[in-house]
């Protein structure tokens, strides 16, 4: 018996260590590659070790160009996003009011139609009109009206507990309502917020089906790299690309860190009560 | 004598702000649907704006004289206001352009106008001429969700449970590979599965793609291109959709319960069976949705990885959407797409439903 | 939670201000404008230039050597935007049709479709005439390019690169060389066959496979054994994918056996790959021309003018072909070229000699029910 549990144990053990394996298979290959010497047009088959490519990183023009205007993209639909975001999720969680529940399914819609009729849909929007011509423009506002729903989401899932007594105790104790909520209530729902505004990024960084059908001449990184797909595959997509999952691995440990040094000061200071 | 008038006034407008706002809100998405979705047209255009700016103003006139409790009550739609407004321009009016164009006949071939003449012959075209790439998206986006279960639980489960200190870790760790980019994971892939890429050659060594061939994963010989490749593809890249939901809903199980389940029915599979796999079933129902409608929706994993015999209805809605300017039956097969979907997680909320998504 | 715990007098301020950003919903109307105000294009002016093309169909700058847009801009002091989001026909003209449609400009001032695209553009009124009268390089167009079908007075286009469709094959994979049409049909390359999204190079070459001409059809008939035959193909397996450019990549990693391919694309590969091969069929092959055109609405002409008669010269349209190898429109360029690249200037797929040419089929001009019909009936097969 007990054997025989210990066996299944080791068992789901190795079978979850093979799941994490393949989700690391196409990582290896992608970073791999970027230390590739391509002969022709396409890195794609193994050839000899170099650290040229991430030597010039930036030589293919239109690629970090591309990366360029993906990331102002995601800097100005993540900022308005998140403000957008967490506005409705304050509204949510603050306040019982008339009309939540609709409000909250309405948030969900966007999440469950696919991409493709989110994008071809917004795109018939922008072909009815006058104002605007497909570009840069037109990809921010497509990329907020994604992100919004999950900010939204995102951040009402990380205030849930909130205790907001805590407002009207400051104040009680004297506090104007803005010196309350940015002293207060902001630096409490801050790790939230944030945590919602990086993954709004990250979405806005990675969109690809959307921006297609929104995209007019602007390129995008993932654009790029699909028109790249079909002529030549530099060996800069795969530094690019290793490069956006080190920075991405970087915030990630710093979070990590700052949250549990954060978690455990908390603590502290709970037990010192 | 204004003021006295002016109180009960108040009082009453006080008392009814949520009301007021609420409406406000409902008729200012409205004005906005109206106005995207070019439900009006020439002379009442300026009129829906006006009605708009109207209650813009009015709003911000109500919290001026409404007094505290007016103001308390209007909070959290003034807070709603910006988000939901968004949403109604760029999410509720394109979608419903896309219905009307789905309706509508295009003069000429190269004509940019359309003309809305309820044109369900656009419906027959979809289904007629793309009811194979119907087929497949179903198809391969349901076995690619149930892989991401088999494949997704039982990691979420061993971070959750015997992950102990290094569980972030673990969990970071699945996370990363998707903070590459998706079209290059995807690219990837179609090399790694290539006819002279690694994964053949070693089911040469091992002997393998015999069984392969029977199980129709392989055809010809080749893995890339064929349906199994698609459906590995749309694993692969929704399966965080579906691990990080479970994983959630595993960490809030109480380990302590799982102790005294394993004390009390002696054996773990029972226990697991009674104790954890209810707990966790909002997560799998959770990442079920966040990874089939992303899934039947995708035509990346069908363009890289696939064949012209296993294209899906987004490759479909993609070509005649942005390469045969055929807007009114790409419309068409969006809004199928899109309303198959809705009813399909109609259907499942009310079988399996949590209520809870987020 | 609830807020009508809160105190009154508490709350009111601070609902003051919370109400007070809601009131910022109505400044979230005017956002689009404000983008709009700082994201626009950097076109305008008049020695700026934008020109969209085609990707790796232009001569990049490496080390010393600089490429061609660079030379322009040393040489003329136009500031040029180059751009490769040009990557088929079909997607572009669906990307353009409802700005020029409405009688709105497009951002580029210089697009290079391929023949018949800009003959659509032409017959729906979409093109400018270019500023010939500035551009006296113009007289160095090859003499068989001038004046085509489908632009009559050739005063609307210029070719960029020229090229064929053919067979192309990786002989490691076939063990053969491949001389015909009916090659692609072998059932010993099941699955192992692409063809090209470009409908008019493979329709047209499975019709020449089939003893029909494109360069003489006039209605969808004439052409219906041709898209039988690759539906059946495709139903059958035999055909592995459609593709874009990236038939290169299927073709020298060998999951292509033979596809449909261009010559200029396959004597870049050459050069890395020589298992790579490509060949007129014997049944003849399809030629095709990328012509540089302005769209309607296009404000920099002057500097649209500079960047023809630069490309134009037959020294700098030699470093252009020397990297990507098609045909040049260019005369006087086999001699430019041999002073870099004595081979290349040998080479019959850059410099077709009358033989090879006499094998070579151009598409007839479609009228716009026609082509309807051909690429209706292309994209049910393609499925995509």
């Amino acid at each position: 018996m007990r054997k025989r549990s210990k066996i299944a144990r080791w068992a789901l053990n190795i079978y979850a260590g093979m799941g994490m394996f393949y989700l690391f298979v196409p990582i290896l290959f992608i970073v791999a590659f970027s230390f590739n010497k391509p002969r022709g047009n396409y890195n794609i088959v193994w050839q000899s070790f170099t650290f040229d490519n991430w030597l010039s990183p930036f030589s293919e023009r239109s690629l970090t160009a591309a990366l360029w205007v993906s990331l102002r993209i995601g800097a100005v639909s993540t900022i308005v996003s998140t403000i957008l975001g967490s506005l409705i999720a304050i509204a949510l969680s603050r306040y019982k009011f008339r009309g939540s529940e609709g409000i909250n399914l309405f948030l969900v819609l966007p999440l469950t139609t696919p991409e493709i009729v989110l994008g071809s849909s917004l795109a018939t929007l922008f072909l009815g009109q006058n104002f605007i011509n497909f570009g840069f423009v037109t990809i921010v506002i497509a990329h907020i009206m994604f992100q919004v729903s999950f900010v939204a989401l995102t951040v009402r899932a990380r205030i849930r507990g909130f205790d907001w007594t805590l407002e009207q105790a400051a104040q009680d104790l004297g506090a104007s309502p803005w010196r309350t909520f940015w002293r207060v209530t902001f630096p409490l729902i801050l790790p939230g917020i944030l945590a919602a505004g990086l993954l709004a990024f990250a979405l806005s960084i990675d969109d690809f089906i959307i921006t297609f059908f929104n995209a007019g001449s602007t390129v995008t990184f993932p654009l790029q790299i699909y028109g790249a797909a079909r002529v030549r595959i530099p060996p800069q997509i795969n530094v690019l690309a290793s490069m956006i999952l080190f920075a991405s691995v970087a915030i990630l440990l710093v979070g990590t860190i700052s949250g549990a040094r954060r978690q455990a000061s908390m603590l502290g200071s709970r037990n010192t009560k | 004598m204004n003021t006295t008038l002016l109180v009960p006034a108040r009082q009453r407008v006080g008392r009814n702000a949520d009301r007021v706002g609420l409406g406000a809100l409902i008729v200012a998405s409205t004005c906005l649907v109206a106005l995207g979705a070019g439900w009006v047209g020439g002379a009442f255009r300026p009129v829906v704006v006006l009605v708009l700016v109207a209650v813009v103003v009015g709003l911000l006139v109500l919290v001026a004289i409404g007094g505290p409790q007016a103001r308390r009550l209007l909070a959290p739609y003034g807070l709603l206001q910006p988000g939901i407004l968004w949403l109604a321009l760029f999410f509720l009016a394109p979608v419903w352009s896309l219905l009307r164009i789905s309706l509508s006949t295009k003069p000429s071939r190269f004509s940019v106008d359309y003309t809305f003449s309820w044109a369900f012959e656009n419906y027959t075209t979809a289904f007629r001429d793309f009811g194979k790439q119907f087929e497949h998206a179903f198809v391969y986006a349901a076995v690619a969700t149930v892989l991401t279960v088999l494949i997704g639980y039982p990691l979420a489960y061993v971070i959750a449970f015997r992950g102990g200190k290094y569980k972030n870790i673990l969990l970071g760790l699945v996370v990363i590979p998707f903070f590459t980019s998706y079209l290059i994971r995807t690219i990837a892939w179609s090399t790694i599965l290539a006819d002279r890429g690694p994964t053949v050659a070693i089911l040469h060594n091992v002997g393998l793609v015999r069984l392969f061939e029977v199980l129709h994963i392989m055809n010809n010989g080749q893995l890339l291109n064929t349906p199994a490749a698609v459906i590995g593809g749309l694993t692969y890249n929704f399966l965080p959709f579906m691990l990080l939901p479970i994983y959630v809903s595993l960490e809030k199980i109480d380990t302590n319960l799982v102790n005294a389940a394993n004390d009390l029915y002696s054996s773990s599979v029972r226990a697991f069976r009674k104790i954890v796999l209810p707990l966790s079933i909002p997560g799998v129902f959770a990442g079920t949705l966040l990874t089939f409608i992303p899934a039947a929706g995708d035509f990346v994993n069908a363009q890289f990885l696939g064949s012209p015999n296993t294209t899906m209805i987004g490759n479909s809605i993609q070509d005649q959407f942005l390469k045969q300017n055929n807007y009114p039956v790409a419309s068409a097969m969006a809004a199928v797409l899109m309303v198959s979907i809705a009813s399909l997680v109609l259907i499942y909320t009310r079988l399996f439903g949590t209520g809870d998504l987020a | 939670m609830n807020t009508s715990t809160t105190s009154r007098r508490s709350g009111t301020t601070r609902r003051q201000f919370l109400a007070g950003t809601g009131a910022l919903g109505a400044l979230g109307l005017s956002l689009p404008a404000l983008l709009a105000a700082c994201g626009g294009g950097d076109s305008g002016g008049a020695d700026s230039l934008f020109f969209e093309n085609w990707p790796l169909y232009i001569d990049p700058t490496e080390g010393a050597t600089l490429g061609t847009v660079d030379r322009f801009m040393e040489a003329t002091g136009v500031k040029m935007t180059y751009t490769e989001a040009y990557n088929d026909n079909n997607e572009y003209f669906a990307k353009i049709q409802p700005l020029l449609g409405a009688g709105k400009s497009i951002e580029p001032d210089v697009i290079a479709p391929t023949f018949w695209l800009a003959g659509r553009l032409l017959a729906l009124g979409w093109l400018e005439k270019l500023p010939l009268d500035k551009i006296p390089n113009a007289v160095n167009l090859e003499p068989s390019m001038q004046n085509p079908t489908w632009d009559p007075t050739g005063e609307y286009s210029l070719p960029w690169q020229a090229g064929m469709a053919g067979v192309a094959y990786n002989i490691d994979v076939t063990g053969r060389e491949l001389k015909s049409v009916e090659d692609l049909f072998d059932p010993a390359f099941k699955g192992k066959i692409g063809m090209l999204t470009e409908m008019r190079d493979t329709i047209g070459l499975i019709m020449l496979g089939l003893g029909k001409d494109p360069s003489t059809v006039t209605s969808f008939d004439d052409a219906a054994g041709a898209f039988d035959k690759l539906d059946k193909a495709k139903s059958d397996g035999q055909i592995r994918a459609f593709t874009g450019n990236d038939y290169t990549d299927d073709l020298v990693s060998g999951n292509f056996a033979a596809c449909v391919g261009w010559s200029g694309d396959v004597l870049q590969l050459q050069k890395d790959s020589p298992h790579v091969r490509f060949v007129i069929p014997e049944e003849g092959g399809t030629s095709w021309a990328d012509v540089m055109v302005v769209p309607k609405g296009a404000k920099n002409t002057d500097a649209v003018a500079k960047w023809m008669n630069f490309v134009y010269d037959p020294a700098q349209a030699a470093q252009l072909s020397a990297y990507v190898q098609y045909v040049s429109p260019v005369k006087g360029v086999q001699e430019e070229l041999a002073k870099i690249d004595p081979d290349l200037a040998a080479n019959p797929l850059m410099f077709p000699d009358e033989t090879t040419s006499a094998r070579l089929r151009s598409w007839a001009t479609l009228t716009e029910e026609v082509e309807a019909e051909f690429d209706a009936a292309f994209s049910r097969i393609t499925g995509a």
